[in-house]
């Protein structure tokens, strides 16, 4: 079975170098002027994309089709063809000292535990109805797909940057509860870094077009044009919540816990509040 | 014109890949498979990790001494190998590489070395490479190395060592050695790395004075250099560098005094005091530096 697996990967890698159609992925050739938006998984990185995109591309409204031209993803495209395209590139590494600018964003892990979970359902990775605290404690010793697990759990990769990179030049951290509490607000502290001068028509026109509801009317559309959700189970949208705190509902509390306490500290630092302290306050007054 | 040139290199690249592909000899590089049991040895360039290759590979190998014609097949670097060939090694591997962080890798030896002496080893090693001429300003250079211009991929020898240590220094998967404390008493730096190896599952490693010695002596600069003398053209790491500059230089501590001009020194200790105290580097700028802390809290927040 491994053997055909392998036979399977060379078959894949010889064909696509025959093709030059080899995806970049971390082999990417960086340039001096490349900006790059990264993220871990489900971290909003995709509506950052929107955002961004819509703010640099005044003519042309971003769409899923589009998206691979205009704001390129590092692991879809070959690197002649990488080369080419505008250098605001969208990649999941983790720390890579050859990136020149970086727009890290960060969700609550808490929320990404949720929302991949969903994710790896909709891509067929774990069945409907897997527990999700056995998700949970794979995911965080990264051990559930192989092009995850390569990047590390969510605190190697947050961690993995932020040490690297923060308060240097040529980075910055988006909270993504900050970007969707006032998109406008960061697309605005944002624009310089993409060396754009934003007007607020601009901004607004980037805010209403990376709409939750105009992404999600978009996906209906062309989620089988595009080449992350093709093929994937139409049922479950890629396109969710976008909410901030979903996991109060609908992580376990078990699953809580582990997190924050393998995490916590990380967690803490990035300005997100712990359950158990908002417990053992509500302890505190009962009592 | 140069864009002509670097067009058809581009494509003679391509070709030479799909070569490589079909025939199974694609350099792993970043690439490597990585299995659980795996052992990385890693550092960033000239920082002792080649010496430390000859004192494990003589200290796990008791048949026959470490050569630069076996070092590849026993521990080899993932920069000169097909990862085909790698996978078939013996396992638990032990495997050289000069990433900076990866969080893939699930043990890491990690050697430091102060970065003053580096930044000198360094350069003779990019005049022996060709990348810089035989008169080129150490000054000049050593300007550029701050900047991680060498080797880019392997970032600035802070990134590099920031990295490993920011996020997995005191976990147990992963062991540090300085190379200034190898070079004093190497006998009991072998005697940790042995006792790591042991924890990641490696069988009894054999670690009575007499192996260590000999484990030793077969490393020795004045081996090593005359091995490279022999085997240098066949070795993958010298094979197509200036013959006339050696790849084992003269292992030895503190040579920056010498070689290095005071502004040198001190652009280095600007950039990196910080880190470089963290891991007992003394600075020799008397002028007080204050860098910038490399995590504070409340930059995290607001702004």
């Amino acid at each position: 079975m491994r053997e055909l697996g392998r036979l399977g990967s060379y078959l894949k890698a010889v064909t696509a170098s025959i093709l030059a159609r080899t995806p970049a992925g971390r082999d990417l050739t960086v340039l001096p002027e490349d900006t790059f938006i990264v993220s871990y998984f489900r971290s909003g990185s995709t509506w950052s994309r929107f955002l961004i995109g819509n703010l640099i591309h005044e003519h042309e409204a971003i769409t899923f089709t589009n998206m691979q031209r205009l704001v390129p993803f590092i692991y879809n495209q070959p690197d002649r063809i990488l080369r080419r395209l505008p250098r605001v590139l969208k990649s999941h590494e983790c720390f890579d000292p050859r990136y020149p600018r970086v727009i890290y964003i960060v969700r609550d892990p808490r929320d990404v535990a949720v929302s991949f979970y969903a994710y790896n359902i909709k891509v067929r990775v774990i069945p409907e109805g897997y527990s999700m605290e056995e998700f949970v404690a794979r995911w965080m010793r990264a051990n559930v797909v192989d092009y995850a697990d390569r990047v590390g759990n969510w605190q190697d990769h947050v961690l993995s940057w932020i040490r690297l990179r923060q308060g240097r030049p040529g980075f910055v951290l988006v909270r993504y509860e900050d970007l969707l509490a006032d998109p406008a607000k960061m697309l605005l502290q944002l624009a310089p870094f993409v060396g754009i001068v934003p007007t607020p028509e601009r901004i607004e026109r980037a805010v209403q077009l990376s709409s939750v509801s105009h992404m999600q009317s978009l996906e209906e559309k062309q989620a089988q044009e595009w080449i992350t959700t093709k093929g994937t189970r139409q049922d479950i949208p890629f396109i969710r919540a976008a909410k901030a705190g979903e996991w109060r509902r609908k992580l376990p509390p078990g699953a809580v816990q582990m997190l924050e306490d393998a995490w916590g500290t990380t967690i803490k630092e990035l300005g997100y509040d712990l359950a158990r302290d908002s417990n053992a306050d509500r302890e505190l007054v009962g009592d | 014109m140069p864009a002509a040139k670097e067009n058809l290199q581009r494509v003679l690249g391509a070709f030479a890949q799909v070569g490589r592909v079909l025939s199974g000899r694609q350099i792993a590089g970043r690439n490597v498979t990585v299995f659980p049991d795996d052992v990385f040895l890693v550092s960033y360039p000239r920082s002792g990790n080649t010496w430390t290759r000859f004192l494990l590979g003589n200290l796990l190998w008791q048949d026959a001494p470490l050569t630069f014609s076996n070092i590849e097949s026993r521990i080899p670097e993932i920069y000169f190998n097909p990862d085909r060939l790698m996978r078939q090694l013996q396992r638990p591997r032990l495997l050289k590489s000069h990433e900076c962080f990866q969080p893939h890798y699930p043990r890491v030896i990690y050697i430091v070395r102060d970065p003053r002496d580096v930044a000198v080893s360094f350069y003779h090693h990019n005049v022996k490479a060709r990348n810089i001429t035989d008169d080129y300003p150490m000054a000049s250079f050593v300007r550029r190395f701050i900047m991680g211009e060498f080797d880019r991929m392997f970032g600035s020898w802070r990134d590099n060592v920031l990295s490993w240590t920011a996020l997995r220094k005191g976990t147990s998967g992963f062991l540090m050695l300085r190379y200034e404390d190898m070079k004093l008493d190497p006998g009991t730096a072998l005697a940790e790395v042995a006792d790591f190896l042991e924890r990641c599952s490696f069988q009894k490693i054999d670690t009575s004075p007499q192996a260590l010695e000999r484990a030793i002596k077969l490393s020795s600069p004045e081996r090593m250099r005359s091995l490279e003398k022999k085997e240098a053209n066949r070795w993958v790491l010298t094979r197509e560098t200036r013959a006339d500059k050696p790849f084992v230089r003269t292992a030895i501590v503190g040579g920056w005094k010498s070689q290095l001009e005071p502004e040198s020194v001190a652009a280095i200790e600007l950039a990196w005091g910080d880190l470089m105290q963290n891991l007992r580097y003394e600075l020799a700028s008397t002028r007080s530096i204050a860098p910038a802390s490399e995590s504070t809290e409340s930059s995290l927040r607001g702004r």
